[in-house]
């Protein structure tokens, strides 16, 4: 299965933030997507998980047109995506959070949260013990019952992380991860993020700066300046690319140390 | 003047309002949905209750004469009903667009109960509502049995939205209204979700309008002008919005308070000082509470077990959430 | 077209009622409740004054509207400005608590009792076989003169064009060293003069009673809403357009669903056009969050 972008194009009052970009995204690979500031990583991101559908061009997931759908039907498809900036559920726990990214539809109606079902109870147990592993891999176990908005900045980041991971996503969409992360839990981070994909198929398309961290893990490098792709291959090749050397080093060398 | 059936009624009123803004804080409080029409859904629930209980003599056009039994989950239901008949469209706007909405429908309910006066008597009102087991006790003594069906009410309320606040549904709720675009991005379908818990809190208010008939004894259209509305929020403000005891706490508070001023003996020529108490205590109680302790008696983070900030690694460097907030695209 | 002279009459004084509760709106951010008691305050205020103490209706209506613009200012810095840091929410709930006060003090000063303004219809005058009273017409020029002058003032004086950069964008302004207090006490004192002089305008032309503010509130957020709560010739046109329907609406239904047109007007035009209200700004905030 794989996500699969035609002509993409999305416009802002006559500005092209992106520029009819085509790719194809193996739901089981580790995608990176990179670019200067302003080159239209984000707006694409948005487009893919219905928050800002695009103007034209197509977008689908498997066999299944996504673009145009609402971004809680592109979620149930199974492509989770976090925010570049970490927000969260300001007033939950690190807990609640987790538990709430995994709760199923069936058990969020008022008869549900009479806790009649069985099946509800049981899976919130399952989803509990999950909460769990994912923080203590992340090196978060200990935060577990503070709320969301008195974490620092990197841990509300690992966190968003983390809550993508208990949606039974198929794909994770990750808005710059690493941002703000500290660089021991950078290593948890990539370490995780290769495992999921190597161990378990779970891929992920990554927006990210921090281009030392996105060159270990990806599979696939694609680069987008001023909204049109610009190259596309693996990353020892994307890395030797003079036009993409170019693209950092000349406008915006700086970008690769600031995370 | 320390009557204890003057404290028995004091009380049932407060169970009463306790009730409201329990259901209140289930929209409000956790589902964020800032709701200024209850006066038009305890409308509704009332007079959907006073029609189909209504002695036919009295001469309206449609007077079934049903069991109060009958009635009473009947009137719940409807005014559910009319609940999704708001909620469909107003939960499209946000924040004040739907206050104002909701606010706007409450009056519109008024004005129609007025207008239609062939089926709700308009302005004249109904009297001599049915009260349950009032064959059994009666005089003074039925205040006793008023009490206890209104605490009864209120106690099921109580259990109801506390399970309601702490079940997954709750939590849900409550992340979906911290942060919308989170919650889609993770497959929450937050405008259903949104139109339920509306209708919920409808049904929960249609359910508590018998009871405060029970108590009122009369209905006209003037007992749904917004002035309830302002008072169960008030009671809720008190209490702690989104908190689980709140809307108990702070009714109680609010009601005893407000009363207990309105015994202060005042001389017969200052009448309307004692008709001014009321509006007046409401007010600045809402005003010293939004003042010096804006999250009210109990808070909603003692409500669901947050812990203390550790002193641990995020302590240094955590920031309030509305210093991050900004856009994600 | 009679019905249209009277809406006009009535949209002229929703207009004046509006735009108090709109600059308020726009420079403050929070939708202020307690307005229309400020509006039910006005026309007791000035029916004590003309019939109490005999004065003229001229006089007790500028006396009124200066005194109870003032009021205005004391009350936001005693209320208002305290709370101000936490946000519209919890300004907007305090404005209903300061609504609750202002009608129990209207309660417990004026009474229950309606009230009425002597005759000051000033007789009847006939233009193509549609009826206007003289205090319509003083009405009406004295709305529309008002309007003007604040246009005036907003426009091309430093406080006024100080007012509209808090407007627009409050840091900016805060940033370029706008005297921040002495705006904020000049938009309450406007507001509050603007909604005493609707209210003395309500209660020359009806009976004064103590439901006055609740029974308006609505009326002027429908009318805010409409004229978009941004822009100052939007109010002025959506008071007009309200006033205008409510009274002609009268001919075609019973006038008993008068204030069911307001209210039905507004809510469909939240639902059905609610892009012409929320600001593109607005609703990327809503979508990123």
């Amino acid at each position: 299965m794989e996500l699969v972008l035609d002509t993409v194009r999305k416009t802002f009052g006559g500005v092209v933030a992106v520029d009819d970009v085509s790719a194809v995204m193996p739901q089981d690979r580790v995608t990176a997507l990179i670019g200067p500031n302003g080159a239209g990583k984000t707006t694409l991101f948005n487009a893919i998980t219905g928050f800002d559908p695009p103007d034209r061009g197509s977008i689908s997931f498997g066999d299944q047109r996504i673009d145009g759908l609402p971004p809680w039907r592109v979620a149930e498809l199974g492509l989770i995506r976090t925010f570049q900036t970490p927000v969260g559920f300001t007033t939950l726990t690190v807990r609640e959070s987790l538990l709430a990214a995994a709760t199923p539809h069936f058990a969020e109606t008022p008869l549900g949260a009479l806790g009649l079902s069985r099946k509800a109870r049981d899976h919130e147990r399952a989803s509990g013990d999950r909460a769990e592993e994912i923080s203590a891999e992340l090196g978060m176990a200990d935060l577990l019952d503070v709320r969301t908005d008195e974490l620092s900045a990197g841990d509300r980041k690992l966190l968003e992380f983390a809550r993508s991971l208990m949606a039974e996503p198929k794909m994770l969409l990750l808005d710059e991860p690493a941002a703000a992360v500290a660089p021991a839990n950078i290593g948890r981070l990539s370490q995780l993020v290769r495992r999921l994909c190597d161990e378990r198929g779970l891929g992920s398309l990554i927006i990210d700066h921090n281009l030392s961290f996105l060159m270990q893990i990806a599979d696939e490098v694609h680069v987008l300046d001023r909204g049109a792709l610009l190259a596309s291959g693996p990353p020892a090749e994307i890395a030797a690319n003079p036009d993409v050397m170019r693209v950092y080093l000349g406008e915006d060398g700086a970008k690769d140390s600031e995370a | 003047m320390t009557n204890p059936i003057f404290w028995v009624g004091v009380l049932t009123l407060a169970a009463i309002y306790a009730s409201l803004a329990m259901a209140l804080n289930v929209e409000s409080g956790w589902g964020g949905m800032w709701d200024l029409g209850i006066a038009g859904l305890l409308a509704a629930g009332s007079y959907c209750y006073v029609i189909l209980t209504a002695d036919p003599d009295l001469g309206m056009r449609f007077a079934p004469g049903l069991s109060m039994w009958v009635a009473w989950p009947l009137s719940a239901l409807f005014t559910g009903l009319v609940a999704f008949a708001i909620g469909a469209p107003a939960l499209r706007l946000r924040r004040e667009y739907f206050l104002i909405t909701t606010l706007a429908f409450a009056e519109i309910i008024r004005q129609l109960v007025v207008i239609q006066a062939d089926l709700t008597r308009g302005t004249l009102g109904v009297p001599n509502i049915n009260r349950p087991f009032d064959s059994f006790v009666t005089g003074r003594d039925y205040n006793y049995v008023l009490l206890g069906i209104a605490v009864a009410a209120a106690a099921v309320m109580y259990l109801v939205t506390r399970q309601i606040g702490i079940s997954p549904f709750g939590r849900t709720l409550r992340a979906a209204r911290d942060n919308e675009a989170v919650a889609l991005a993770l497959g929450k379908r937050v405008n259903r979700m949104r139109i339920k818990t509306f209708v919920l809190a409808g049904v929960l208010i249609g359910a508590t309008a018998p009871v405060y008939l029970f108590y009122i004894r009369a209905v006209s259209p003037q007992l749904f002008a917004p002035g309830i509305t302002f008072t169960v929020w008030t009671a809720l403000v008190i209490g702690g919005l989104g908190s689980i005891r709140g809307g108990l706490a702070g009714a109680f508070v609010l009601i005893v308070f407000t009363e207990a001023v309105g015994l202060i003996e005042v001389d017969p020529s200052h009448i309307n000082i004692l008709v001014a108490i009321e509006p007046f205590m409401v007010g600045l109680l809402l005003v010293l509470v939004l003042r010096f302790r804006p999250d009210g008696l109990f808070s909603e983070r003692s409500a669901f077990g947050a812990g203390n900030r550790p002193a641990g690694r995020s302590a240094g460097d955590s920031r309030p959430a509305g210093a991050a907030q900004g856009s994600g695209g | 077209m009679q019905n249209v002279v009277f809406g006009i009459v009535t949209g002229s004084i929703l207009a004046v009622a509006t735009l108090g509760f709109a600059l308020v709106r726009q420079t403050e951010n929070f939708l202020n409740i307690a307005h229309a008691q400020m509006m039910a305050l006005g026309a007791f205020v000035g029916v004590v004054l003309v019939d109490t103490y005999g004065m003229n209706i001229f006089l007790a209506g500028a006396i009124t509207v200066v005194g109870l613009g003032a009021l205005g200012v004391v009350l936001s810095a005693v209320f208002f400005q305290p709370v101000r840091h936490q946000g519209g929410t919890v300004l907007l709930f305090t404005s209903i608590g300061l609504a609750l006060m202002m009608y129990a003090a209207i309660l417990a000063l004026f009474g229950t009792q309606a009230r009425f303004y002597p005759d000051v219809s000033g007789g009847l005058h006939r233009f193509a076989g549609i009826g206007i009273a003289t205090n319509e017409l003083v009405i009406i020029g004295l709305a529309f003169g008002s309007i003007a002058a604040l246009q005036i003032f907003l426009n091309s004086t430093g406080l006024g064009r100080a007012i509209r950069a808090v407007a627009s964008n409050d840091d900016l302004a805060r940033v370029r060293g706008v005297p921040v207090r002495t705006v904020s006490n000049t938009i309450w004192f406007i507001s509050s003069a603007f909604g005493a002089m609707a209210g003395v305008m309500l209660g020359v032309l009806g009976a004064v009673n103590t439901e006055i503010g609740w029974h308006n509130i609505l009326i002027v957020l429908a009318a805010a809403v409409l004229g978009g709560l941004r822009s100052i010739t939007g109010v002025i046109l959506a008071g007009l357009l309200l006033g205008i329907m409510m009274d002609v609406s009268a001919l075609f239904i019973p006038t008993a669903y008068r204030p069911v047109v307001a209210f039905g007007v507004l809510v469909a035009v939240l639902i059905l056009r609610p892009e012409g209200i929320l600001s593109v700004q607005r609703r990327k905030d809503a979508v990123v969050a």
